[in-house]
């Protein structure tokens, strides 16, 4: 084989001169960058101060098919990636590194510090504003007007918690999907650990239907929370009698119907009811829930993004696409994954129990 | 993948297991009525919830980034801990020298932060 030769292997998308770099060069990344922009920046002005504007529909589903087609031209030019040249840093401090690996880091580092914002603001807003339930022990309410009878709302942080915590089948839905993160990252370890098994040491068909079940499974897993979280917010979910354990039939409210919303300018707790002069307070709580719906919600739309590669990546592996030399990519994937658990450790804590 | 054990066994089944116990405790703590103890020990119930929330809440984190995200026991673990270190710089200047130093940062907020300031 010729010096030429070496340097000219077949590629997906045509013939590549290996001396500029290996084939992982992709627009693909900077396509979808363009297409969360235009996406992002259209849905801010359909939604401008609360007044929906139909005019920029059309730019919102424009910014999605330009990340579509970035999908598209990733996962084409992924699946044909068997894993030959997987490049490595050659300079300090990463040297001898895979790229791939130090860039899912970096791009951990800026999802760090975008939770970092969410939290600190979090954290700012529960400290700096009184809480609902401490205003309402103190009982001053009622003489400065702020009851559902008269209609003037007090300024309070009312966390999620208030309501999420209260009981037992209120948990149920944050408690269980916590569960199924946990599990989840570890389904996803036993994908990579099935992947990366040498050849000769497991069946290749074997490999291929471990890979895939685990795969699966985090992808099922990653649906149920998403599932529960859509039940926790707007659906609820009804108990029915069971004598033998005690339990009475009732419906647990979801965060929506209780009025737990962030524009309640105008929210009541049941709670919130003054015995003496059976007047109920009245407390406009945007500042809460919408630290609450933002925070949670844009862990949801990680969860989601999860999903989408989930579903490419259980399909590579059910048509045998994983192997030890390329089994790294799952590796990546799982960072991103074990990441979106790690921000659940301290959601779940500070947003749904505390 | 992992080189090591924990305690003989596989590292991801230890730590998976540990994270389970870890969230049980977690939601316990939550679920159960700790006005008794908190009252033993001065602490309101929701001081006491809080710190058992957060002292469970740290190895869960730490649990999860050394062996799941392969932070600990790899040639590469150290360069991409520093890796992952590094926004705490930017967490820290955010708390201290924008959230606590602010004059009374955790007592007051400016008329643009309090809500009803578009209406």
């Amino acid at each position: 084989m010729s010096e030429h030769d070496e340097h000219h292997h077949p590629s997906a998308w045509g013939p590549h001169d290996w001396s500029h770099g290996a084939p992982h060069n992709s627009w693909a990344p900077l396509i979808m960058s363009i297409g969360f922009g235009i996406f992002l920046f259209m849905l801010a002005n359909a939604f401008t101060r609360g007044v929906f504007d139909v005019s920029y529909v059309p730019l919102v589903f424009v910014g999605l098919l330009v990340v579509l087609c970035g999908l598209i031209i990733w996962w084409k030019q992924d699946y044909s990636f068997d894993g030959t040249y997987e490049p490595r840093a050659t300079g300090a401090p990463f040297k001898n590194i895979q790229i791939r690996k130090v860039a899912i880091w970096v791009f951990l580092m800026s999802e760090m510090m975008v939770f970092t914002s969410l939290f600190s603001t979090y954290i700012r807003y529960r400290t700096g504003i009184e809480n609902c339930q401490t205003i309402f022990e103190r009982g001053d309410w009622v003489a400065q007007g702020y009851t559902l009878e008269a209609g003037h709302a007090v300024i309070c942080f009312e966390p999620a918690s208030h309501l999420i915590a209260s009981s037992w089948w209120h948990i149920a839905p944050g408690a269980i999907n916590t569960f199924a993160l946990i599990i989840s990252s570890f389904t996803i370890v036993q994908a990579l650990r099935y992947a990366s098994k040498p050849v000769g040491e497991i069946d290749e068909n074997v490999r291929r239907k471990k890979v895939t079940r685990y795969l699966a499974s985090t992808w099922a897993l990653a649906i149920l929370f998403l599932s529960l979280k859509m039940i926790e917010w707007f659906i609820g979910f009804y108990i029915p009698e069971i004598e033998i354990l005690g339990i009475h039939e009732h419906h647990i409210h979801s965060l929506y119907s209780e009025g737990y919303l962030i524009n309640a300018e105008h929210y009541h707790h049941h709670d919130w009811v003054d015995e003496a002069t059976g007047a109920t307070m009245l407390a406009n709580i945007s500042v809460g829930a919408s630290t609450f719906y933002v925070t949670t919600g844009t862990h949801g739309v990680h969860v989601f993004g999860g999903i989408i590669g989930l579903t490419y990546m259980t399909f590579k592996a059910w048509t045998g696409g994983y192997t030890p030399k390329n089994a790294v990519s799952i590796e990546y994937f799982g960072l991103y994954w074990h990441f979106v658990d790690l921000v659940w450790v301290l959601v779940f804590p500070f947003f749904y129990l505390y | 993948m992992a080189h090591y054990t924990i305690m003989g066994r596989d590292p991801y089944w230890m730590n998976f297991f540990g994270l389970m116990i870890l969230t049980l405790i977690e939601v316990a703590a939550v679920g159960f009525d700790l006005s008794p103890d908190a009252t033993g020990l001065d602490y309101t119930e929701k001081k006491l919830t809080l710190m058992i929330l957060v002292a469970i809440g740290l190895p869960k984190f730490i649990m999860i980034a050394a062996i799941f995200m392969h932070l600990w026991g790899d040639e590469d673990s150290k360069i991409l801990t520093l890796t992952a270190l590094f926004p705490a710089f930017f967490i820290i200047v955010m708390i201290l020298f924008i959230g606590l130093t602010h004059p009374e940062a955790t007592t007051g907020l400016p008329e643009w932060c309090r809500p009803g300031f578009y209406s």
